[in-house]
């Protein structure tokens, strides 16, 4: 947008598209402002627009924009408290001589986007929670083009194919705030269709979504929705196994019974002789491969692969394999810098649900700063055209 | 109108206080207000339970680190000059935390000592003991927080005479056993004494621009925690104190004239019994969340799923009992009818 469509915006005062705020001090109310402009009910198909630093009637709050303030706001898309991700822009304006930073936020793909478990909507000068009507409204403005691999419908799958107690008991509590929970008077299929596990009504399908989190077998729709662990007794692919196990499931369980696999196979020396007490030495920290194996799962291609992810464990080494190579706009310059795109934002807004995320953009740099307390060397990153592959050594 | 100061206090230990306003803490700023929390406990069990080892390392160690809440009064201490400002720790985007600090400890003995000395008029004993008031205040208006809440250390103390004259409001936390009945008696007496005392202390602050706590500690009801129960004993013998409770909390601490038994689900004082969590307190604490916040990741799986629920609503009503009680609003986001 131009500065003079801005500011013909700042100026009109009526807009539903506009929000005005003196300072950046109330952050939860700017998220539900991001939230409900990137859910759009009044379906406007055009962007809405945050001014910080501008008052309530459009005067000059003369609020300085330092790096830090747009740094803040910036971090709004990848904290994960708004999801699935809004799409936003952060920058800092001089208009009509008044300093500001503009945010502007892009209608959803996808509605409906909800922040901390709520789907916040605006209608006229009021924001409000959306009530079950507004929600299907929502619901059918999904838009079905270019829609990313997780939200495309299997059309050979039926809600049979969901299981459907698992959804009610764990997903639905961890995606939803527990008052909205509490209201929720909807059938199971509206509220499939609302997180986006099932398409609108009238065809409502399963989504590639709702098959990977909530299916009883997904691999029957994705073959390679697994992971393959496989530990050797050496240093290569020749070794003896001594252990494999094809790790599948839902992916609440595949997650869960991954961390079994990883913790059980952590061997822990103690170390009684050096000092007075004893040190408890991992020859891997948990955090690290739990990030990495996760960062595989939500990153890499289900399309162009029916290959699972890899995790070798060797004597002296981990490789955990992950199909399909970069993505968006990442590229081997910025891997690992905190620059992030997604192949599956939706499997990544699951993972934020369920807990196995903390917040976007940190894995890899976690993994290294784990890495490094533990005494391991930092883990290398083998980047091809069709997979990953990320190698951590044990620690000397 | 400033934040309400809220301390949670009882003289005696491990019944689940810090706990709970952590919990309060979270709950607060969930439902949407600017949340203070403040560690007056010299264990500074409520900072461990906000940050991991590693931040604590830092802020301690480092000599030229954070001001915890030690740092800012020990200017005061060394009568060097006056409080210093504080520096608070963002837990969240408007839940902040004073952080506590061990050596809050060496403050004890001026502040025992200074108590007298404000008969006198001398203006350095205002000033120290009116230190925590004043410390809350910067570090309440700095943070626009719209609720304080304080955590303190179970003894009648000097720390906990000058904490708790900054509190508008006390909220007393209970197991329900002999121990915390046998404590609300002597706790009762003890918060009215000083109360008194520091009300004929006021007007004989000598310095004008020295603006002084109330000392309201108000006391708004018991909240029971059954953390603390011990289950070697009988069912039977928790029930019998549970039901002791109220009459000894109105005749020793809020001193109500009344000989009626009072009928324990009937009192108004009593704002909460919060049942014991079991497994999820110790998830929680692994993995440094409040238990309404854990997930699936965390091992909240299955039947834990809807404990964890009920935790959330146990906490949103508690907390919406003591707003009323000490009038703060909770924003309610509208909705359509």
């Amino acid at each position: 947008m131009d500065d003079q469509a801005l500011s013909a915006l700042l100026r009109d005062l009526e807009s539903d598209r506009v929000e005005r705020k003196a300072s950046n001090s109330d952050g939860k109310k700017i998220r539900q402002a991001i939230c409900a402009f990137a859910n759009d009910l009044p379906n406007h198909k055009q962007p809405g627009v945050l001014f910080i630093g501008v008052n309530d009637d459009g005067t000059c709050a003369n609020l300085r924009i330092t790096d830090d303030l747009l740094l803040n706001l910036s971090s709004i898309r990848s904290e994960g408290k708004i999801l699935p991700f809004p799409v936003l822009q952060v920058n800092k304006r001089v208009i009509d001589d008044c300093e500001m930073a503009v945010i502007i936020v892009e209608p959803s793909d996808a509605p409906p986007v909800r922040f901390d478990g709520r789907t916040y909507i605006r209608v006229g000068p009021r924001r409000a929670i959306a009530t079950p009507e507004e929600e299907r409204r929502l619901n059918e403005k999904r838009r079905a083009r270019d829609l990313p691999f997780d939200l495309r419908p299997f059309v050979s799958a039926t809600i049979k194919d969901l299981n459907l107690e698992g959804f009610q008991r764990e997903y639905l509590a961890s995606a939803l705030a527990p008052d909205v929970l509490e209201e929720n008077q909807r059938s199971i299929e509206q509220k499939l269709i609302s997180l986006r596990f099932m398409t609108p009504e009238p065809s409502a399908y399963p989504t590639s979504l709702g098959i990977l989190v909530a299916g009883k077998d997904p691999r029957q729709f994705v073959p390679g929705f697994y992971i393959q662990f496989v530990r050797f007794d050496g240093v290569d692919l020749t070794a003896p196994i001594r252990d494999q196990k094809d790790i599948s499931g839902s992916l609440m369980d595949l997650l869960r019974y991954m961390d079994e696999v990883l913790q059980a196979n952590i061997s822990t020396a103690t170390d009684i002789k050096t000092q007075s007490v004893e040190i408890q030495q991992p020859d891997y920290p948990i955090t690290a491969l739990q990030q990495l194996v996760r960062n595989a799962v939500m990153h890499r291609s289900y399309e162009e692969t029916h290959a699972p992810v890899r995790v070798y464990w060797f004597q002296d080494r981990i490789e955990i394999q992950s199909p399909g190579g970069l993505f968006g706009q990442v590229n081997r310059r910025n891997f690992g810098q905190g620059v992030t795109d997604y192949r599956n934002p939706h499997l990544a807004e699951a993972m934020k649900n369920l807990g196995y995320v903390q917040r976007f953009g940190i894995g890899i740099p976690t993994a290294q700063k784990e890495l490094k307390k533990n005494g391991n060397p930092p883990a290398e990153f083998i980047i091809e055209d069709s997979y990953i592959l990320v190698m951590v050594r044990r620690k000397q | 109108m400033s934040a309400p100061i809220i301390a949670f206090f009882n003289n005696k230990g491990g019944v689940g206080k810090t706990s709970l306003v952590y919990h309060l803490a979270w709950m607060y700023f969930d439902l949407g207000l600017r949340v203070l929390a403040a560690d007056l406990d010299p264990q500074a069990n409520l900072t461990s339970a906000f940050l991991d080892e590693d931040r604590l390392e830092q802020v301690w160690e480092e000599e030229q680190g954070f001001n915890t809440v030690f740092r800012c009064v020990r200017p005061l201490l060394r009568g060097i000059g006056d409080l210093a400002n504080p520096e608070l720790e963002s837990i969240d985007d408007g839940l902040n935390l004073l952080i506590g600090d061990l050596q809050l400890s060496g403050f004890e003995d001026e502040l025992s000592s200074q108590w007298p000395d404000c008969l006198d008029g001398k203006e350095r004993a205002f000033r120290v003991i009116s230190a925590f008031w004043r410390l809350l205040s910067k570090a309440s208006a700095s943070s626009k927080a719209d609720i304080v809440l304080i955590d303190l250390g179970p003894n009648l103390g000097a720390i906990n005479r000058a904490a708790l004259i900054s509190a508008d409001y006390v909220v007393v936390p209970l197991s329900p056993d002999l121990f915390s009945l046998q404590g609300l008696k002597n706790l009762g007496p003890t918060l009215r004494r000083w109360r008194e005392e520091w009300k004929e202390r006021i007007p004989k602050n000598p310095a004008p621009d020295l603006m002084l706590p109330a000392g309201n500690m108000q006391p708004i009801g018991y909240v029971i925690l059954q953390h603390g129960v011990r289950f070697d004993r009988p069912v039977k013998a928790f029930q019998r104190w549970v039901e002791r409770i109220p009459n000894v909390y109105h005749s020793d601490v809020v001193y109500t004239e009344n000989d009626n038994v009072i009928d324990l689900s009937k009192d108004s004082s009593r704002l909460a019994l919060i049942k014991h969590y079991q497994s999820l307190m110790p998830m929680a604490q692994a993995s440094r969340k409040p238990i309404f916040h854990l997930k699936p990741a965390d091992g909240a799986i299955g039947a834990h799923v809807a404990a964890v629920q009920n935790v959330y609503w146990d906490f949103r009503e508690l907390a919406q009992k003591i707003a009323i009680r000490v009038g703060v609003d909770i924003p309610s986001t509208e909705r359509q009818k």
